[in-house]
């Protein structure tokens, strides 16, 4: 029964060729095609903290460094950190009789139970946004080294733009061939504009002095006490632990410091060759609901097998494999025999039935409300091919001969479906829907040989 | 009643909620104002079990001195359990000795031959049994059980404990405390 939900077992290949679980597939109703991940480019709408939900604009994570302004992860462990409140006695300065209590805040972790007094931090009087922001000793020498770096490329993008306009340089030697300096002809405004700014601008840009900061070789000696002191394991920081804070990378523990935490993001995926989206999802990050959600497993009917056969090397076998239309229009499904050659990974023989296969439309009030099904007497079914019937789903026998003598028995098989196009694309159309047939490469893993001797049941089959 | 009435010798201290559907078993001492939930297991098989004061024992914890079969018999093994500690729902505690304010959280298991001090936190899940005892204030969390050596001890469970001591007579019946009690050390 394991089987039935084991994604890996029934694969289909993409348009690129890579074979990937149902699951896993889009569907591009332009292309009619199936792209996987490596065919769909994936493009990020919005940028949202894990914790609080909150959306931030792309400029406005760029600016925060994509981290949310709010929430904060524990130093210790990465879980998020939380504020907790205790009422403190405070004596009243003035008056050293009258004590007034007040409520300070500190935040902890629910997991690793490191609180912000562990550091020696001093509680917070606000609830909210009462931390302090660690200072980068840094910060100033790598501002100076980014501005040095883009007023570098700013020079050089003027020196760019002034070998452009360099061909029109020849009118002003025209001009000089006949007397008149660079001034005079500004004076009659036969300079153009363009190039004067250039040449303004090119005399203006200053790349600023930066002292270079070079390795020098004087280091100070190790200190004695790397080898005399004892090592106190809980006082010195992990490397993920040291790694998280880059700024500061304390090496012990009483200087950890809580960061920020970090945003992800929400991902469109858009069709690589004609540009159309795939999935968008809904702009509320606590909804997982899409706008737009074309994925292969509402368009493509699955396929699942439920028993793993007994399977025995060039001994027949019946396997029964469960094909699922996903749409509300009934669909005609052909199984029909593996074109692709040289397929290494084959490894059975396939008796497929020859005739179609009528799948029922899907009936939501039995899938999503658990009303009884309507039974398949309307269907005619020659019961050898078509084991069982129910509402949506039908159980179909192939016969499966193993071709190797042990390892995973796969077959493969193209699987003819109809396609209706629920949606017209264009409004130019004159019939409402129209329907295409599309055929996808079938693999199926039905699990390990088992050995020929009687009594061994392979681990993947299970005893009648 | 879940008690075995031949051997068990249960002294209860003054203000200590027992719920008379827990499992008692053994010689066990508990302490003033300690809570012992319904479906808690103590089992008091090699020796006797102290339990001090402000304990909260919560269900489906199993608090065993079990025999070991291997070790001779004439030796009584005595568990001492200190004040202020919480044994959270699920855990599972042999150690001998746990000194005052430990938290043992959901699931935990603590072998017989660990000891615990003051302040240690054992996190859900966790499982500790080598012969150690626990420096004070430790934390033992995450699927590797990492430590970490906290600087505060664990906030008491005062309040849960006041209303519990009020919530849980209306709704279980309790075992009456012993009228004397001799003086424990903590």
């Amino acid at each position: 029964m394991a089987a039935y939900m084991e994604w890996e077992r029934c694969l289909l290949d993409c348009s690129c060729g890579v074979s990937e679980p149902i699951s896993r597939l889009y569907f591009c109703r332009y292309c009619l095609k199936l792209r996987c991940r490596e065919c769909v480019s994936h493009e990020v709408d919005s940028h949202y903290c894990p914790n609080c939900l909150e959306n931030t604009t792309s400029a406005e994570a760029k600016m925060r460094k994509n981290r949310c302004p709010n929430c904060f992860d524990c130093p210790s462990c990465k879980h998020t950190l939380s504020t907790r409140a205790t009422t403190t006695v405070i004596t009243d300065p003035t008056d050293k009789t009258k004590t007034t209590t007040k409520k300070v805040y500190y935040l902890a972790c629910g997991f690793c139970r490191w609180t912000t007094r562990d550091v020696a931090m001093p509680d917070m009087t606000v609830a909210t946004g009462g931390l302090k922001e660690l200072e980068n000793p840094h910060a100033n020498w790598i501002g100076g080294v980014l501005e040095y770096y883009m007023e570098l490329g700013q020079l050089e993008k003027v020196q760019r733009d002034k070998k452009k306009y360099a061909k029109r340089k020849t009118h002003l030697n025209l001009s000089d061939k006949y007397g008149l300096t660079s001034v005079v002809a500004k004076k009659r405004g036969m300079l153009s504009p363009a190039s004067l700014q250039l040449k303004e601008q090119a005399d203006k840009v200053k790349v600023r002095d930066i002292s270079n900061r070079d390795a020098s070789d004087a280091v100070e000696p190790l200190s004695q006490d790397y080898y005399t002191t004892d090592c106190i394991l809980s006082d010195i920081t992990t490397i993920s632990q040291r790694l998280a804070l880059v700024e500061l990378q304390p090496e012990q523990t009483k200087n950890l410091f809580p960061s920020r935490k970090l945003l992800i993001i929400r991902r469109s995926h858009r069709c690589k060759e004609c540009e159309h989206n795939l999935t968008k999802s809904d702009f509320n990050p606590s909804s997982i609901k899409f706008k737009i959600q074309m994925v292969a497993i509402q368009h493509i009917p699955e396929i699942r097998f439920i028993k793993p056969p007994m399977l025995v090397f060039n001994e027949e076998s019946e396997v029964v494999l469960t094909l699922t239309n996903p749409t509300v229009i009934q669909s005609h499904v052909n199984l029909l025999p593996s074109n692709k050659e040289n397929d290494k990974l084959v490894t059975a023989e396939l008796v497929l039935p020859s005739s179609e296969l009528i799948l029922a439309p899907k009936d939501e009030t039995v899938t999503d409300y658990g009303e009884e099904p309507s039974d398949g007497s309307a269907y005619q079914d020659d019961p050898s091919i078509v084991t069982f019937r129910k509402a949506n789903k039908i159980g179909v026998s192939v016969k499966v001969k193993p071709t190797i003598e042990s390892g995973n028995v796969w077959i493969a098989f193209i699987l003819s479906h109809q396609y209706t196009n629920m949606t017209p694309m264009l409004k130019s159309e004159s019939s409402g829907v129209s329907t295409f047939q599309l055929e996808h490469l079938v693999h199926v893993n039905l699990g390990q040989v088992s050995d020929s001797t009687a009594g061994s049941h392979s681990p993947g089959s299970r005893p009648n | 009643m879940a008690e075995k009435v031949a051997k068990s010798n249960v002294k209860i201290g003054q203000g200590a909620v027992v719920c008379a559907e827990s499992d008692l078993q053994g010689d066990i001492t508990i302490g003033a104002k300690t809570v012992v939930h319904p479906k808690a297991t103590i089992i008091a098989e090699a020796g006797p079990i102290i339990i001090g004061d402000y304990n909260l024992i919560e269900e489906q914890s199993h608090i065993i001195n079990k025999k070991v079969t291997d070790a001779d018999g004439s030796t009584m093994c005595v568990m001492i359990i200190g004040n202020h500690n919480v044994f959270e729902v699920g855990s599972y505690v042999e150690a001998l000795k746990i000194g005052d304010g430990n938290v043992l959280e959901a699931k935990c298991k603590l072998g017989r031959l660990t000891e615990l001090t003051n302040g240690c936190i054992i996190g859900p899940m966790c499982e500790v049994n080598i012969q150690e005892t626990l420096p004070e204030n430790t934390v033992i969390y995450g699927s590797n059980c990492n430590r970490r050596v906290q600087s505060d001890r664990p906030p008491t469970q005062a309040l849960q404990l006041e209303f519990l001591a009020k919530i849980l007579p209306n709704y279980h019946h309790l075992r009456r405390p012993t009228k004397t009690l001799p003086k424990l050390n903590p």
